[in-house]
């Protein structure tokens, strides 16, 4: 690796000092101009633009003032080429000095300027499907991630938070789940580095995902964000953009602008929507009570003769766990940032802390961050630049799900009638379960992350149009988790206090050239050509060493060092990319615009015979309302067609060395080294591949108050990277090969539309809406996982992933109390071949809808999110409306729903434990035990809701006021988070998936930490 | 000029890179041996007889003693893992995950011995001696018998895997064999097993020519092959190396490998067994998934029938709990695999099979006394016969026994009430039935 970086540098090197050599080519002064860059409507003075003599590469920008100067060895007269970001590209010929330019605001979209695979093209001439997110649509929000904020905010991404805990995983997905065993999330490239966004924390927190690797980055350095969606968006990214690619702009200064100095600042408190409710300790014992009796007759006792557990029910006291699990949590941010820019340079800088709790104790999420920015442009040729983002997060973990010694878990499960503390006030403990109140005192684990993401690259114009790129990248993940269980808590009580040491390094290393090619030609310049060729080589080594100790003389020592037993581990692995690709865009009269590109990919990871992977792909776009017949419609103002068409890849979420035939060390036995066969080798291990076709318009009518995008896609993944389930007899459980197939197809639709725009008063709707439809097409066998060894979730071909497979509850019988079951296979009896899908965890849409009211200084918005058809399984209820079966666990109220006499009618079977006949359909033996043992769909609920997701006002100060105080803006707003949902979901909260460590196993909600309902104040200061 | 060197550089990095990029995309882990390179010397041999250990390990830390124990009356549900619901209702799932676990852990078990099998003659290492080659061939044939014997009697009759997995093709073609030709097999391992192993005064923790004859003193029992078993049974016992030891719960007490052990699989700080948190409650650490019933309680509570095997349990109420497995701060309790106390009860049984009760009476007794129970009053062959299957389920209540005792006498219908046969065999794994054409899933499944 060191040897090619050594090439690379040296390679740069070459190309540095031809650009010093160039520079010192001195001119002839021939002319000299002075101007100034103006708003066409407002006169105000536009600094930062960029002034370029056309011909030429001599470029200038405009000081803060908008004033520019040029003394050139061109004669006048000339033509002058004007750009400035937001504004009309202008060309003006110039035949003396001074000049007075005006530019014109762009009102379309489609003119905007978007940051592509490897460059930057108008949005007017783009075929491929990207969404475009400005940076101050995720910023003040209470949460840690951008990518959480893009819920609901635009088309053809799936957001959903894993849970409520601030800092911690979250689920994203453009367009479907491409994939089955490989990874599904989509590439984050941040001012052109590929991070790392593989969850770092290594603590035991039930099966979900831990963090957000993407929350280290502070959401308000981010200028704006790209989705690139489709095949010819992403095709570029070869092998790492099969399942969407997230471009990241972070805020750099502009050239001659005077500096600027940004506080922002809220404070925020967040509860819970809603709380846990069990059964009292006497509706626990008359549940008891009636199970016993129950099951006495399904015996063919006389119940008469039944011992009762709790002979007179109502004077059992009720413990009251729940309440402290919640607290009003706390969230603290504050960011001071500087952004600026000398003739020469430009520069931004911020930092950044935030503090945010979970409300339920004890987690909570701290973030150090800080930025900075810089560019310099060494001449009129070179330009170099770098970002650093430096982020430290603390976390204090907890866990949950399917971890029985969790805090939830630990206060929703044990019988409410039993005491929390013993008679001698020690904390008392039930079953598997341990007491919530010593953990919430006790838990002591924390994880500590450093995180570095930096980039340096220098620019060349080698000729007008020709640039050189070389980028040097690094993100580096170093993650830090001690944990300590001390004898307070059932995890230290046997071992007399247990310590974890770790440290996860993960560095992701990237070099890339690029040499584009940007030119028009021909006469009225009606030939675009927009093309580039590059490579990059992209190393990821992670490393981890893991230290562990028990038997500690006193709870106050917590060092591994000091521990009376210690043990360690250590882990390596390394993989490699070497790609190489190109791209070329070619409009003719603005009007028509085909594309393609090409990738190669070489991985590490892949058989010796199948490591190459190569992808292509194409798009066209009509822009017809450039087109005369459009024209004289009179009625687009902009109308475009486009469709494309490529292969994209995937290699992510394999093992480092997965094609390889290994025999693993570590087997020990004896304290003796031992080694054993654990994977067998494939050496046509290749690529997994995504085919993307979509088709999709962008138009906007009424002088562009109306904007709409749709798209349809329809994308084919084939080559999963699947291990496929191999007999037991072979010694191995699976076999990673290239099998089975996968499809997403869908329709997104955005519409923005500016309802009233007067001076005074604005408002305005963004509404966007994605449908995606997933299917397995080919499969080995059917693939079962999922709540801890349950199998509740299924891969079967034909079906989507994320399914649930339960026995369909058809109906309570109203005269036995007996569950009956949907018999699939007619065998009048009931086995594991009547389990079916009953159901599947994938939205059939998502959206959002945004409305903004400005009226003068204030500000007015409204945020609903929407979505559709998924359903959740619900493991609390699943545990806690037993029957009787779980002698240690209390009761839902929704267990005294069931059925008690002959007549009732309800969805909860009859309470009992008896257990003979498991395979009687409407036996009393499956209504909570048995063959069913409660995998009954009647514990499946749909998790469809809409929610307010924000609502905020706000207000900003007027001008001659701020003048007064020395302040250019002041804001100061408030806004509610989560205020109203709707929603059938009977759990505390629709959004929720607690078994994310997994992607194949989303939609459950087992003793999860819910979204907060959050309260915030802020301001936002500019001097 | 300019251009030219930019072209010359260009080239020449890019010449380099193509040279190097074949070079660059190949990385191999630190931590792993590629396949064909696993065994080829001494320090590799040895290193695979160790993983193959390793692998019985794999499946007798946890599962394989869970599957005799809570299927049967002296074990039941306490937790919240329907897996083990599924088991002690005797209601299994072909995915159940301890059965699943189970069936694979032996198989990977099996194709570790076999890759030793296969590979250590061809050893070519003045390092390897012949008699240290003849120890890990016949502890990989003991192995390889103890994983057919184990599948055999839990499964049934399964496919006989005598060549290590090298590619998936080695795999067509084996169909099931009857669980007489799995016996078989496990009996022609055994014999190489016992020609090969070593034997000394001290060693418990691998395989030796003892363990190999009290296996086969076991598979004789099972096959109702009563002489023989008689006669492999007596020849561990006169091994001066064996006693029963007293008190009885000295063999389960730390430093462990007393002279009771046959075989038991040693566990380390480095090598854990966390198997007492399935036993534990959670006020002492553990889950509690596993519970001793009221019965066996009762039972053991009785001196004159558990006497000092009361020992097993502690605790008060409803909190009686099992501590067979009681290392809770350093989780090294062994795999008890085969104890001397069992070959004494084999022998007992076989001797009054073949009707010679005073003896079959005799080493009945030996094991009672050692418990402090008094002498057992059965006189008859059946009443021998029921006080021996009694001895069993209180002598190794926690211990793989019971279910694979009830089914192989055929009493499981009797004393737990499965009356269908056909769930006297666990279900062979559901993906397997899936993936495997060669696979015949067993009746009633």
């Amino acid at each position: 690796m060191n040897h090619l970086y050594k090439k690379g540098i040296y390679l740069f090197l070459c190309v540095f000092w031809s650009a010093i050599t160039f520079a010192q080519v001195n001119p002839t002064i021939k002319s000299t101009l002075n101007g100034t860059v103006q708003d066409l409507t407002t006169n105000q003075p536009l600094p930062g633009a960029v002034v370029r003599i056309k011909g030429t590469t001599h470029s200038v920008s405009t000081d803060s003032e908008g004033k520019f100067s040029f003394r050139t060895g061109q004669s006048f007269p000339y033509v002058l080429i004007i750009s400035f970001i937001g504004y009309e590209q202008k060309e003006l010929t110039v035949n003396g000095s001074p000049v007075t330019i005006r530019l014109q605001e762009t009102l379309n979209q489609l003119n905007d300027v978007v940051v592509t695979g490897y460059s930057t093209q108008e949005r007017k001439y783009i075929a491929g499907s990207i969404s475009s997110i400005s940076g101050s649509t995720v910023q003040n929000q209470p949460s840690g991630g951008f990518n959480q904020l893009l819920q609901g905010k635009t088309t053809g991404v799936q957001v959903t938070s894993n849970s409520g805990v601030p800092g911690g995983g979250i689920t994203f997905r453009v367009r479907g789940n491409n994939s089955i065993n490989a990874s599904v999330d989509p590439l984050y490239i941040i001012d052109g580095v590929f991070v790392n966004n593989s969850d770092p924390i290594t603590a035991g927190l039930g099966n979900q995902a831990a963090s957000n690797p993407l929350s280290d980055l502070n959401p308000s350095d981010i200028e704006d964000i790209q989705i690139l969606k489709d095949a010819n968006a992403t095709a570029i990214y070869g092998s790492l953009g099969a399942n969407g690619v997230i471009i990241v702009t972070t805020k750099r200064g502009t050239r001659n602008t005077k500096a600027n100095i940004n506080l922002n600042t809220f404070q925020g408190w967040s509860t819970a929507v809603d709380k846990f409710k069990v059964a009292s300790g006497p509706e626990v014992a008359l549940l008891t009570n009636e199970s016993r009796i129950n099951t006495a007759k399904d015996n063919g006792l006389d119940p008469s003769t039944v011992v009762l557990p709790f002979p007179d029910p109502s004077s059992q006291p009720t413990y009251d766990r729940i309440s402290g699990l919640f607290r009003t949590a706390r969230t603290e941010n504050y960011e001071l940032s500087t952004q600026g820019g000398t003739d020469k340079s430009t520069y931004y800088i911020s930092l950044g802390y935030l503090n945010q709790e979970s409300i339920v104790k004890p987690s909570d999420y701290t973030r150090y961050s800080g930025r900075l920015n810089y560019d310099n442009y060494l001449t009129d040729k070179l330009k170099i630049g770098t970002s650093i983002n430096f982020t430290r997060s603390d976390r204090n973990l907890s866990g949950s799900d399917n971890n029985p010694t969790g805090v939830i878990n630990s206060a929703l499960f044990p019988r409410s009638y039993l005491p929390i503390y013993n008679a001698d006030g020690t904390y008392a403990r039930y079953g598997s379960f341990d007491n919530h109140l010593a953990l919430i005192e006790n838990l002591d684990s924390k994880a500590t992350g450093w995180r570095t993401i930096g980039n340096i690259f220098g620019e060349y114009n080698i000729l007008p149009g020709l640039k050189l790129r070389s980028s040097w990248s690094l993100d580096n993940t170093s993650e830090y988790d001690n944990s300590y269980s001390n004898t307070l808590i059932s995890a230290g009580i046997a071992s007399n206090g247990s310590a974890s040491s770790s440290e996860v390094k993960t560095q992701v290393l990237t070099n890339e050239q690029v040499l584009s090619f940007v030119k028009s030609l021909g006469a009225n310049k009606k030939h675009n050509i927009n093309a580039l060729i590059g490579n990059t080589i992209n190393t990821v080594l992670n490393q981890s060493t893991t230290a562990t100790g028990t038997g500690f003389a006193a709870n106050s020592l917590k060092s591994v060092s000091v521990a009376a037993t210690r043990s360690g581990s250590a882990s390596r692995a390394e993989t490699k990319l070497l790609s190489f690709f190109s791209k070329a865009s070619y409009t003719y009269d603005g009007k028509y615009t085909i594309d393609g590109s090409i990738r190669a990919d070489g991985s590490s990871k892949f058989g010796t015979n199948k490591r190459w992977g190569y992808f292509p792909s194409g798009g066209v776009a009509w822009r017809l309302s450039q087109e005369d017949f459009i024209k004289d419609l009179n009625f687009f103002n902009e109308l475009k067609l486009r469709a494309s068409l490529g292969l994209s890849g995937n290699q992510n979420g394999i093992g480092a060395y997965a094609a390889q035939g290994l025999w693993s060390s570590g087997a020990n036995y004896l304290e003796q080294p031992g080694i054993a066969p654990t994977q067998l080798i494939n050496p046509d291990l290749t690529w997994e591949t995504t085919r993307q076709f979509n088709v999709g318009t962008d138009f906007s009518i009424l002088k562009n108050r109306l904007s709409i995008t749709a798209d349809y896609y329809n994308k084919y993944t084939y080559d999963l990277l699947l291990n496929v389930p191999v007999p037991y007899r072979s010694g191995f459980a699976s076999y990673l090969q290239n099998y089975g197939a996968v499809r997403n197809k869908g329709f997104e639709l955005g519409i923005n539309s500016t309802n009233i725009e007067t001076d005074a008063f604005q408002w305005t709707t963004n509404f966007n809406i994605s449908f995606n439809k997933n299917k397995i097409e080919k499969l080995a066998s059917d693939i079962s996982l999922g709540a801890s060894g349950r199998n509740i979730s299924i891969l079967r071909q034909g079906y989507s992933v994320n399914s649930f497979q339960l026995y369909k509850q058809l109906y309570v019988d109203p005269q036995t109390g007996n569950a009956v079951y949907d018999d699939v296979n007619k065998d009048g009896i009931i086995t594991s071949a009547d389990r079916q899908i009953v159901g599947n965890a994938l939205p059939k849409y998502t959206g959002g809808l945004t409305n903004n009211f400005t009226y003068k200084g204030f500000d007015f918005s409204f945020f609903f999110y929407f979505q559709q058809g998924n359903k959740i399984m619900n493991m609390n209820d699943f545990f806690m409306v037993h029957g009787g079966t779980q002698a240690n666990i209390g009761f839902l109220p929704r267990q005294l729903e069931r059925w008690q006499n002959p007549g009732d009618v309800t969805d909860i079977p009859r309470l009992t434990t008896y257990s003979a006949n498991p395979t009687q359909n409407g036996g009393a033996a499956n209504n909570y035990g048995g063959n069913v043992a409660s995998l009954s769909s009647r514990y499946l609920e749909d998790g469809s809701f809409i929610r307010l997701k924000a609502l905020t006002l706000s207000y900003s100060l007027p001008k001659d006021v701020l003048g007064r105080i020395g302040v250019s803006k002041l804001r100061i707003y408030v806004q509610g988070t989560n205020l109203l949902t709707f929603t059938k979901y009977g759990g505390l909260d629709p959004e929720v998936s607690s078994q994310s460590n997994n992607q194949n196993t989303v939609g459950y909600d087992w003793a999860t930490v819910p979204q907060p309902k959050t309260i915030q104040v802020g301001a936002n200061v500019t001097f | 000029m300019n251009k030219l060197y930019i072209r010359n550089a260009v080239l020449l990095a890019f010449i380099l890179l193509s040279a190097s990029c074949k070079k660059y995309l190949e990385e191999v882990p630190d931590n792993s041996l590629p396949t064909e390179s696993s065994i080829t010397d001494a320090s590799t041999a040895r290193a695979a007889i160790i993983g193959a250990f390793d692998r019985v390990q794999g499946y007798y830390a946890s599962n394989y003693p869970t599957l005799g124990t809570i299927t049967t009356d002296n074990v039941i549900f306490n937790g919240t893992l329907s897996e083990y619901l599924q088991l002690d209702q005797n209601a299994i799932p072909t995915d159940n995950v301890i059965t699943v676990a189970a069936y694979q852990n032996i198989y990977r078990t099996i194709n570790s011995a076999n890759s030793v099998i296969a590979a250590v003659p061809g050893v070519a290492d003045p390092l390897l001696t012949t008699a240290e080659r003849n120890k890990i061939l016949g502890e990989a044939y003991f192995i390889r018998a103890l994983s057919y014997f184990d599948l055999g009697r839990g499964w049934g009759g399964v496919q006989l895997q005598l060549k290590p997995t090298t590619d998936l093709n080695v795999l067509k073609g084996i169909k099931r064999s009857t669980l007489d030709q799995t016996y078989d097999q496990v009996l022609a391992d055994l014999i190489q097993a016992e020609q090969l192993l070593p034997e000394d005064a001290t060693v418990r923790n691998r395989a030796q020519k003892s363990a190999a004859r009290a296996l086969r003193a076991r598979l004789h029992l099972y096959r109702k092959q009563w002489a023989d078993a008689e006669t492999y049974a007596g020849q561990v016992i006169s091994n001066t190396k064996y006693t029963l030891v007293k008190p009885y719960k000295s063999f389960f007490t730390a430093p462990f490998q007393t002279s009771e052990s046959v075989l038991e699989l040693a566990y380390s700080a480095n090598d854990r067994n966390t198997y007492w948190n399935l036993w534990y409650p959670s006020s002492a650490g553990g889950q509690f998934t596993l519970k001793p019933s009221d019965a066996l309680v009762a039972k053991l509570n009785n001196p004159a029938i558990g006497g000092s095997r009361n020992t097993l349990i502690a605790g008060s109420g409803t909190t009686v709990y099992g501590v067979l497995y009681n290392t809770t701060a350093t989780s090294v309790d062994p795999s008890y695999l085969i104890r001397i106390a069992e070959l004494y009860l084999i022998r007992a049984e076989a001797r009054a099979q073949q009707n010679k009760l005073t003896e079959a009476a005799a080493d009945l007794n030996a094991v009672r006394a050692r418990a402090d129970v008094p002498a057992s009053t059965a006189t008859t062959q059946s009443g021998l016969l029921q006080a021996i299957e009694d001895e069993n389920g209180i002598e190794f209540a926690f211990e793989a026994h019971r279910w694979f005792d009830l089914v192989r006498t055929e009493r499981a219908g009797a004393v737990l009430g499965i009356t269908n046969r056909n769930y006297w065999l666990f279900p062979i794994p559901y993906s397997d039935v899936q993936s495997d054409p060669d696979v015949v899933q067993n009746p009633g499944y």
